[in-house]
């Protein structure tokens, strides 16, 4: 581990973020060459216009939504730390070292990951998934393949289900009980390969 | 995969007479079965057919002495389809049977009972002192009853949770199996070895012939898993995990059983063999995929092309897999994985392209044969077992059922921890011992110890009797206390199936982000190469093998659509019950089901006749129950094409119907409907009747315009009245099948939040003006109900018949 310690040096608040995050030594090294990687001019923090160098996220549906999810509301870079933080969300939940009552909610935990996904459709932050906001989505999803109606029935369908408090939109408990079915640990984690 | 088993009998504690009845056909079937095939000379070619009996001449009971035989006996004649049929008939109805018995299958899993059957049956054939006929001939058990249980679940193999776990499953279906033929076959021959006890017989044993032994008892038997692990529902990833190793291993037992067969004969096996070993496996598994998957991709592109001559659609599919797996055998490559494959590789394209009516028959021809293959399977099984030849010897036997259990247990122990460092989701140690307890040894196993030649192998007959107690262990006590043990502890059970719009639409959603995510960690996972794939089927392999417009369906739509109509399907079921569930007026399925033509009158036809008086009234009853909040006037709907039957291929516009009823019933809760709408620019009468006259015959006006509406002369289609006033009705459009207008429908839901024009049901208040009579309609009351629409301009179509008009076009 000596290289690896020497290496960490470089990066700042680095055994913070591996406590907050639950990330190893080893997973923050890598991101961080990662990061580094993506920063093309060196300045230590991100913009919008380096992670659309990435090809394939660039022919993502949600590519734009889920780089604006970096961002936080009015910021226009991102610093390596709030990279690792959104990164962190999609830890493999088995992986939790286990903790106390007073630190808070991991960042990958189920409420979490969902909170995160939430987000992603909820543009305006209002709290709720509105209908237009879901026709957005399913309108980016579907690539122009479909007719203007098949969204709308689609729409409408999908938040009469999930609509509970009937007031035509999705909030985040709504969300989160439609999808109690599906194994998010499993769906929204990915193997940070050292 | 859903249980084959029925649902249970009602009866309690007393049979009534038809259980008596049935039990009096059942032991009537297994004499005749047991008895009158004693009569035939047997057949020259044994390879074929099951019973081979010699002859008494039984027919001679029969005869009568006339001058002329007015009436004859040919048993020889009909023999060998007899004999077929009365074991299937023998089979099918145990199958009943077994269910009539109170409590029974809760507790005995079904196998169980038909081995026992099985028993019976071939002690009665013994008793009755003839030749017990072969009946798990290799050729007849690989050939004939195998492949449709294989493609049964091939087809209808959940391809997802497959794929996710298909590392895990290869590792346990190739490793596992290596581990448990070498562990099994190693010891065994130790075992023997040292063995003072039996000097004789058991030293003879070479370490060849105990491995080869070992290779065929240690694979995992899917015909057995499926009938066991069906009954107890655990959760999807056990279940893929044990019934995916079964069918993976299939590759690696036809590797090694030819490998030791072969070299058995020449006593050693050397380097070379081994690593020639390797090679072949790839080959078998690789080759049998390959030839799956082409013949799959012939069937997918011959079902492009079946849209007139619908009725032999199942039959490709089935033809197809069939010869699959035959040309798979006749490479000595994996039949199985061939099957496998040609199924999972054809199914997405071919549901694309045929029928609904298709679709179900595929699926109840392949449940239904693969049902009756297994219940045949584990009949012969017993029958088999009391054939013998037996050898019994202690030792070997004892050892072999130990051994197998053991090694199961350490290797899929060992092979977790392996595999957990690369999983996301681990699995328990109560994960691992279901998937240990859950490998079952089955009449595959049998079937290749039966393959074995008497000459070169003088211990056939150990290696049998050995075989088959494993087999019997497995089935009865492994499959007897999995049930009970799955509940003791509380194994996650399998979860209702039903998928909701937002699970898909969210889990999509998630599959985007995931990939975005891994990209920009520059990690090309799963999700990447996932998404790879799915980007190149979409854009060559669908517009080739998917006929028409359905190429382009993503896939939300397709499942958007399945949804509606299983909803709608349910609907009518139920007569449409009073509690209709709120669905969007779904004009997604038109369009989905139709090609872009417009559509042949062929449908409409057919659903005429169909209706009788009684559905009429119980489809009156349920627009009626439906609507009554709303006080609309049943004025005219189109009865004879309301309901037609769910199954046809006109039943689009019934999903339509029924949801823009049941959209309507709500809309129009919020909708102030007495009137105070402003005028919406009225449609042109000539747009309108060019609708209709390109056959489509909606007529589908926003009730905020005026409408000159126009009676169309067009017998195929049905306008409706033209309002004054704009009045919501519920327009009953039957008949268009496809409507690229129903763009405007939403339009004008949005635009016009005060009414709607829906285009469905129409039932329109009579209007003042014009008598519209229909015979036998629902009530005329209230003509001036603001309902009704007058005709703003009377024109040509004033007193023609409109929508009434029982016509879709």
């Amino acid at each position: 581990m000596g290289s690896k310690s020497s290496s960490l040096n470089k990066i700042p608040n680095a055994q913070e973020l591996m406590q907050e995050t639950g990330f190893s030594a080893a997973h923050i090294l890598r991101l961080y060459e990662r990061f580094e990687f993506l920063d093309v001019d060196q300045m230590g923090e991100l913009r919008p216009e380096d992670f659309g160098a990435i090809r394939e996220l660039s022919m993502n549906p949600i590519g734009d939504r889920i780089i604006s999810a970096f961002f936080s509301p009015g910021k226009e870079t991102v610093d390596f730390a709030s990279f690792v933080r959104i990164l962190a969300h999609f830890r493999s939940t088995e992986t939790n070292r286990t903790r106390d009552g007073a630190q808070p909610e991991p960042a990958n935990s189920r409420t979490r990951k969902l909170k995160f996904a939430f987000q992603l459709y909820d543009q305006d932050r209002d709290g709720k998934i509105s209908r237009e906001e879901l026709l957005q989505v399913l309108r980016t999803m579907m690539e122009m393949q479909v007719t203007e109606e098949q969204l709308q029935s689609i729409a409408e369908r999908a938040i009469q289900e999930a609509d509970l408090d009937q007031d035509d939109a999705i909030s985040f408990d709504e969300f989160r009980k439609s999808m109690e079915k599906v194994d998010i640990d499993h769906k929204m984690s990915i193997r940070f390969l050292s | 995969m859903p249980s084959r088993t029925g649902s249970h009998s009602p009866t309690g504690i007393g049979k009534s007479l038809p259980e008596r009845g049935l039990l009096l056909l059942m032991v009537l079937v297994l004499l005749e079965g047991s008895v009158i095939p004693l009569g035939a000379a047997s057949s020259p070619d044994t390879g074929h057919q099951k019973n081979v009996d010699n002859h008494k001449a039984e027919g001679e009971k029969n005869h009568t002495k006339k001058a002329f035989p007015v009436l004859d006996l040919d048993y020889r004649h009909i023999q060998t389809p007899f004999e077929i049929s009365l074991w299937v008939l023998l089979a099918s109805v145990m199958k009943l049977g077994f269910h009539m018995i109170p409590r029974l299958p809760g507790i005995v899993p079904e196998s169980c009972l038909l081995i026992t059957v099985g028993l019976l049956v071939g002690g009665l054939i013994k008793l009755a002192g003839e030749k017990v006929p072969p009946v798990l001939d290799s050729q007849l058990f690989f050939l004939c009853l195998l492949p449709p249980i294989i493609l049964d679940a091939g087809y209808f193999l959940p391809i997802r949770p497959f794929m996710e776990n298909l590392g895990t499953i290869l590792m346990f279906a190739v490793v596992g199996t290596l581990w448990n033929a070498f562990f099994i076959g190693g010891l065994l021959y130790a075992v023997c070895q040292i063995q003072p006890a039996n000097p004789n017989e058991l030293h003879q044993l070479e370490i060849l012939p105990c491995l080869l032994f070992g290779s065929i008892i240690s694979a995992v038997d899917p015909v057995a898993v499926l009938a066991v692990f069906e009954e107890i529902h655990i959760n999807e990833l056990l279940h893929i995990l044990v019934f995916g190793e079964s069918l993976l291993n299939d590759a690696v037992t036809v590797v090694l059983y030819h490998l030791f067969e072969e070299y058995s004969a020449a006593g050693t096996v050397t380097v070379l063999d081994g690593f020639l070993g390797i090679i072949s496996f790839l080959v078998v598994s690789l080759g049998g995929i390959l030839v799956g998957a082409i013949y799959g991709i012939l069937a997918a592109f011959t079902s492009r092309f079946t849209s007139h001559t619908r009725v032999i659609e199942p039959l490709f599919v089935f033809v197809y897999s069939y010869m699959a797996y035959l040309s798979a055998e006749m490479f000595h490559l994996s039949g199985i994985m061939a099957l496998i494959a040609c199924g999972a590789v054809m199914r997405p394209y071919v549901e694309a392209n045929i029928s609904h009516k298709s679709h179900t028959t595929i699926k109840y021809f392949l449940k239904m044969w693969s049902s009756v293959s297994e219940t045949l399977i584990f009949i012969f099984l017993g029958v088999a077992t009391v054939d013998g030849p037996h050898h019994w010897n202690w030792t070997f036997v004892t050892v072999t059922v130990i051994l197998c259990l053991v090694s199961r247990v350490i290797g899929v122990v060992g092979l977790t921890c392996v595999i957990n460092k690369f999983r996301i989701v681990k699995l328990t140690t109560k994960d691992q011992f279901i998937v240990a307890y859950g490998g079952m040894r089955g009449a595959i196993a049998f079937s290749l110890g039966f393959l074995l030649k008497k000459e070169e192998f003088p211990m056939r007959e150990m290696f049998l009797t050995a075989i088959i107690t494993v087999i019997f262990f497995t089935v009865f006590v492994q499959g007897m206390t999995i049930k009970p043990l799955v509940e003791l502890l509380a194994v996650k059970k399998k979860q209702e199936a039903k998928r909701s719009i937002n699970e898909e639409i969210h889990t999509q959603f998630l599959d985007h982000l995931l990939t975005g995510i891994e990209d920009i960690c520059g990690h090309y996972g799963h999700h990447h190469w996932k998404d790879k794939l799915n980007r190149f089927n979409k854009k060559y392999v669908k517009k080739c093998l998917i006929a028409g417009e359905r190429s382009k369906e993503p896939q939300l739509i397709a499942f958007y659509h399945k949804m509606e109509m299983k909803q709608a399907i349910d609907l009518v079921e139920s007569g449409g019950g009073v509690n209709l569930p709120s669905a969007v007026p779904s004009t997604v399925s038109m369009q989905n089901i139709q090609p872009k033509k417009p559509p042949p009158a062929k449908p409409v036809e057919k659903a005429l006749p169909k209706m009788t008086k009684g559905r009429e009234e119980e489809i009156r009853q349920i627009l009626r129950s439906n609507l009554q909040k709303t006080r609309q006037r049943l004025r005219s709907y189109n009865r004879h094409t309301l309901v037609a039957d769910p199954y046809e291929d006109g039943f689009s516009e019934l999903l339509i119907k029924k949801q823009k009823m049941i959209a309507l019933e709500k809309k129009i809760k919020d909708m102030n409907y007495y009137l105070t709408v402003p005028a919406a620019p009225p449609d042109s009468p000539t747009m309108c009747r060019a609708r209709l006259a390109s056959g489509r015959g909606t007529d589908f006006k926003p009730a905020q315009q005026q409408r000159g509406n126009k009676i169309s002369p067009d017998p195929q289609s049905y306008s409706s009245k033209p309002a004054m006033d704009r009045v919501p009705t519920i327009q009953v459009d039957l008949a268009s099948p496809q409507s690229p207008d129903s763009v405007n429908l939403m339009d004008e839901f949005r635009r016009a939040d005060q009414q709607e024009e829906d285009q469905g049901l129409t039932m329109k208040a009579p209007s003042g003006q014009s008598g519209f009579n229909r015979p036998g309609e629902a009530d005329r009351g209230r003509e001036q109900q603001k309902l009704t629409r007058c005709l703003s301009d009377p024109g040509p179509s004033a007193d023609e018949e409109e929508e009434e008009e029982p016509f879709l076009p």
